[in-house]
């Protein structure tokens, strides 16, 4: 059998029981450390990917003072006004009195029920750093900060210099294929396209529309109808010669597969009675939550989704722009958390948002530029909610957080962030540092915002 | 699709093999359906002229590669480059004025349909489309309301596909739509008292977008690496505030003041103005430790800046990098980039950015022109022309003459001007996982070619086939309608019907398990001499071929 076909079954299969027995032997999944026995439980991880870079310090603000004049000052026309700001109480304090923007009530709702927490100036990092060390030029840093792309990219793979290949998602789901083996679909879901962050150095997402999937409709019926279909399969398992058109082929064979199967569990699943806004972002966490309630009829023990919305690279008019994105955001992940608490796995399932980064403090007339550390949101009743996770970085212009024009330096890596929900999702401490490649150099391991595996 | 419409046609089609199965007895046979005699196939000349279509066209047709064939491919070429272009902008100012925006962008996508479809200037538009993909600016944000802005840009890129990349990039810094989509469009000095500085965003997307990337380049594209083997980057924080400073002071053209330019259909149409009392006057550190002094006009600053970042010796294998992959190739041999940065840098004439002799380098390079198919040469096709292909081999029209459609995205995972982000819609970089990713190769197509919306437009092409083609029952006068005439002419003959399919779409080189597949399949339907029968024949055999990998390819 030509190599190349013992692959093309590999991704055709991925997921299933089949393929551990064809992995290839050189691969890194024969070094995995997971015990290989079914999980006994259902979990799944939600990454709400904002794309463009959140101004996430004019999404959770010290309301307090001295600190909002020191927040005022350094955002002037961009800062949102002292009074507007919704209060909110964690139960740890450092001190400072926070408050939400205005237009998050949903999920100002969930933190104070403590089922939310931020993750608070994260980023991705190579290593814990400092101004000093940054000014020295003896900091070891990402590569190519501030721009969209490689930052998206760090948060996907955490790879740092290394060449990007796979997401950390990817890895944690190429670790579970034998903790698996009964599931009929891959552990990652894509409701938002092709994205680096499921990609596994040996398992492959699968990415449906935002409604679900969708079957192909062209076959026909009757016996007519299955010939064709069956040619349309032959021609797809042919061998061709364009490595882009073998490639294109086995997106449309895992496209016929897993369409009539997904198709099938979700239309015996009962609808659900959590309504959802009709924003792009609400119609995915629809899906994501239909899938859910489906995740029985197919077997389903672990999976990762990945839902998006786009928007926030706000260089103008951030002041009529924010308040409507972040409205957007809160309004889905209420929904979502409610239709988590109707299907009974509230505990189940944890959300977190990401971003390309955080947005410079200082204005640019009407808008913020790229920068760097960032406030991020993690949602579930597994989540140790209502607290501040990480310290709030001092917000001075030119103050000892600020690499410079308002931008933050993180002082929480994008790794802790991703292995502390590596951890809970089932990842063994011993296979953290695989998917958090950088992990080893910070102290912590663990931020501590999940309740214990 | 409306499914009754499948539904029927597979229950008459049973009835029809039903009929003829037991049909008939005691009388004599009918006689066989007449056919005309099959096609040749394409010769091996024209099969090369072909595949040189769909690089240079929104798709080959077998007409036209008998042109290319007698004109020579320079020939062709140097046609193609004395005809106009073909624009978008007075066909919008043609409409009358009281249509809403949103329906203006309709017609926008119109027009960019016909004349990809349609336009004589083929080869301007494809380089238009590849530069659109480069240069990128959207719909989606801020120009959702700027229908006229975006069709300006794009005959900008129409109308300078041959000229000169420099001028190019001052047009492009210059026009509203780029100045709206990367806020250079009212972008000041420093107000040091409001803690407000100049905004980075053109600065930086113009460097590592649109011109020199992040990394130093060789000239054949690949990284420089340092004495430790690390990528060298192109520029700092440091060079991009700089840039950002110059790019201060301009906003719309002919507003009262720089403060209450607002946008109109008139000047979003113009070049963007310099308000001189706007622009940063400090110095500005630029790429390559060239610093610009302080106190010059904004105009000055610009276009030393724009020289400042043309010479850079990354430019060229960038912008050859760049166009190559929208035109030929996902992986171009590190050889075939520097031959095309080569004439980049020097179009024979001493001529640095003359983008006809980089088009020409890149469509007349050996690698381009090779017969031999490879494993990793060429590319996948992006989905629109995909589409386009199959309009242009089947001369897809309406009968209203409009494609017009409000959201090409949803059904092509793209859309003219219609990106995401300024990121395109897709990577550069893209590698799917697999063999091409294991290989070290990228595939950028792939990354929107994923299960969903492969479906969706293998969906559209069952529509397009089965149900609007010539013979279709019901279409509307805006459904965009193949001519499948030959093929129901020739349909109850399987072999005639599978060689008129090949050579319009697939060059007369369809391989044997998809010619087997294909002959297989249509015989399983009644080849009796009825409209019906004929018609069912010729519209599975356009939508088996136009469904499968080997026409989601380009060689």
């Amino acid at each position: 059998m030509p190599r190349r076909t013992i692959q093309r079954r590999e991704l055709l299969v991925a997921g299933t029981a089949a393929t551990l027995l064809l992995a290839r032997p050189h691969s890194a999944i024969t070094q995995m450390t997971a015990t290989p026995a079914p999980f006994g439980d259902y979990r799944a991880l939600v990454c709400v990917f904002l794309f463009g870079g959140n101004d996430s310090f004019n999404m959770l603000v010290p309301r307090s003072a001295p600190e909002y004049g020191v927040y005022a000052a350094a955002r002037q026309n961009l800062a949102v006004p002292q009074a507007d700001l919704l209060p909110v109480a964690p139960l740890v304090t450092d001190g400072v009195e926070y408050g939400l923007h205005p237009a998050m009530t949903g999920v100002r709702d969930l933190f104070d029920a403590g089922r939310a927490a931020f993750v608070v100036n994260v980023g991705p990092l190579l290593e814990p750093t400092t101004k000093d060390a940054i000014r020295a030029r003896l900091a070891n840093l990402p590569p190519q900060l501030f721009s969209h792309n490689d930052q998206q990219d760090q948060w996907h793979s955490l790879r740092g210099d290394a060449q990007t290949r796979s997401g950390w998602a990817g890895r944690i789901a190429d670790l579970m294929r034998a903790n698996v083996t009964n599931q009929q679909l891959t552990t990652n879901v894509s409701l938002n396209g092709n994205t680096l962050f499921l990609a596994g150095d040996e398992s492959v997402a699968y990415a449906m529309g935002a409604s679900g999937p969708l079957k192909f409709t062209g076959f026909g019926s009757g016996s007519f109808g299955r010939e064709h279909r069956a040619a349309f399969e032959s021609v797809l398992a042919a061998d061709h010669t364009s490595l882009y058109a073998e490639a294109f082929a086995d997106v449309q064979q895992r496209a016929l597969e897993n369409a009539d199967r997904v198709t099938d569990a979700l239309a015996s699943t009962p609808p659900l009675g959590t309504a959802f806004p009709t924003s792009g972002l609400g119609q995915q966490l629809g899906t994501v939550a239909r899938m859910i309630a489906a995740r029985e009829r197919l077997g389903m023990q672990r999976q990762i989704f990945f839902v998006a919305t786009g928007g926030f690279d706000s260089h103008d008019d951030q002041t009529e722009n924010q308040p409507r994105l972040l409205a957007n955001v809160s309004a889905a992940l209420t929904a979502f958390h409610t239709a988590t608490v109707e299907l009974g796995v509230a505990s189940a399932v944890t959300t977190f948002t990401q971003s390309d980064f955080g947005r410079t403090l200082t204005s640019n007339g009407d808008g913020t530029d790229h920068a760097w550390g960032g406030i991020q949101i993690v949602i579930g009743d597994a989540v140790l909610g209502r607290r501040l996770y990480g310290r709030y970085p001092s917000l001075a212009i030119g103050g000892p957080d600020d690499y410079g024009s308002g931008r933050m330096i993180p002082t929480l890596s994008a790794d802790q962030y991703a292995a502390t929900l590596a951890r809970w999702f089932g990842v063994p401490d011993a296979d953290l540092d695989r998917v958090a490649p950088n992990l080893a150099k910070f102290s912590a391991r663990d931020l501590g915002f999940m309740a214990a595996a | 699709m409306p499914v009754g419409r499948l539904l029927w046609l597979g229950a008459a089609g049973l009835a029809a093999a039903v009929l003829t199965g037991c049909g008939g007895s005691g009388d004599d046979p009918a006689p066989p359906p007449q056919t005309p005699p099959p096609p040749p196939a394409l010769t091996a000349e024209q099969t090369a002229a072909f595949h040189f279509l769909n690089q240079a066209t929104f798709g080959a047709t077998v007409a036209a590669a008998d042109e290319v064939v007698k004109q020579g491919y320079e020939g062709w070429i140097d046609a193609q480059m004395a005809l106009p272009a073909s624009l978008e902008l007075p066909h919008l100012q043609a409409l009358p004025a009281s249509q809403s925006m949103s329906e203006r962008q309709r017609d926008r996508i119109d027009i960019w349909f016909r004349n990809a479809v349609t336009g004589p200037d083929q080869l301007r538009q494809r380089i238009a489309f590849a530069l659109s993909q480069i240069f990128v600016v959207s719909q989606v944000g801020a120009l959702e309301q700027a229908p006229y802005a975006l069709a300006s840009f794009y005959d900008l890129l129409a109308t300078q596909a041959f000229g000169n990349f420099r001028e190019l990039l001052e047009d492009v810094t210059l026009h509203p739509a780029m100045g709206v989509y990367l806020s250079m469009l009212g972008n000041q000095r420093p107000d040091p008292a409001r803690n407000i500085r100049p905004d980075e965003n053109y600065a930086r997307e113009l460097m590592q977008l649109f011109t020199i990337g992040l990394v130093e380049l060789e000239l054949d594209g690949t990284p420089k690496l340092d004495a430790s083997g690390r990528p060298i980057p192109t520029y700092d924080q440091e060079v991009i505030e700089g840039f950002a400073h110059v790019y201060t002071g301009w906003t719309y053209a002919g507003a009262p003041s720089f403060r209450q330019a607002r946008r109109t259909v008139e000047n979003q149409v113009q070049p963007m103005q310099l308000y001189p009392d706007f622009h940063a006057t400090s110095p500005k550190l630029l790429l390559r430790g060239v610093t610009l002094p302080a106190g010059r006009s904004g105009t000055r600053d610009l276009t030393d800046a724009l020289d400042n970042v043309f010479e850079h010796p990354n430019v060229a294998p960038f912008v050859a990098q760049r166009l190559i992959q929208r035109l030929t190739a996902s992986n171009p041999s590190p050889a075939y980039v520097e031959r095309v940065a080569r004439r980049f840098e020097n179009d024979g004439t001493g001529v640095r950015g003359n983008l006809a002799a980089v088009v020409k380098a890149i469509l007349l390079d050996e690698e381009a022109r090779s017969t031999t198919a490879t494993d990793r040469g060429g590319k996948l096709k992006e989905p629109l022309l995909r589409m386009t292909q199959l309009w242009r081999a089947y001369g897809g029209r309406a009968a209203s003459g409009s494609f017009a459609m409000s959201n090409p995205a949803s059904m092509f995972g793209q859309g003219p001007l219609q990106s995401p982000s300024v990121f395109n819609f897709y990577s550069p970089t893209y590698a799917p996982p697999g063999e091409l990713r294991d290989a070290g190769l990228v595939a950028p197509e792939l990354e929107i070619a994923n299960e969903y919306q492969n479906t969706v437009l293998t969906n559209a092409f069952a529509t397009q086939a089965l149900s609007r083609n010539s013979r279709s029952p019901g279409v509307r006068a805006d459904d965009v309608v193949i001519d499948i005439g030959e093929e129901i002419a020739i349909a109850p003959d399987t072999a005639g019907l599978v060689v008129t399919v090949d050579r319009k779409l697939l060059a007369s080189e369809m391989s044997p398990t998809l010619r087997d597949e294909l002959t297989r399949l249509i015989d399983r339907l009644p080849a009796t001499d009825d409209d019906f029968a004929r018609t069912r024949r010729a519209a599975q055999a356009v939508y088996f071929v136009a469904a499968s990998p080997e026409f989601a390819v380009q060689r």
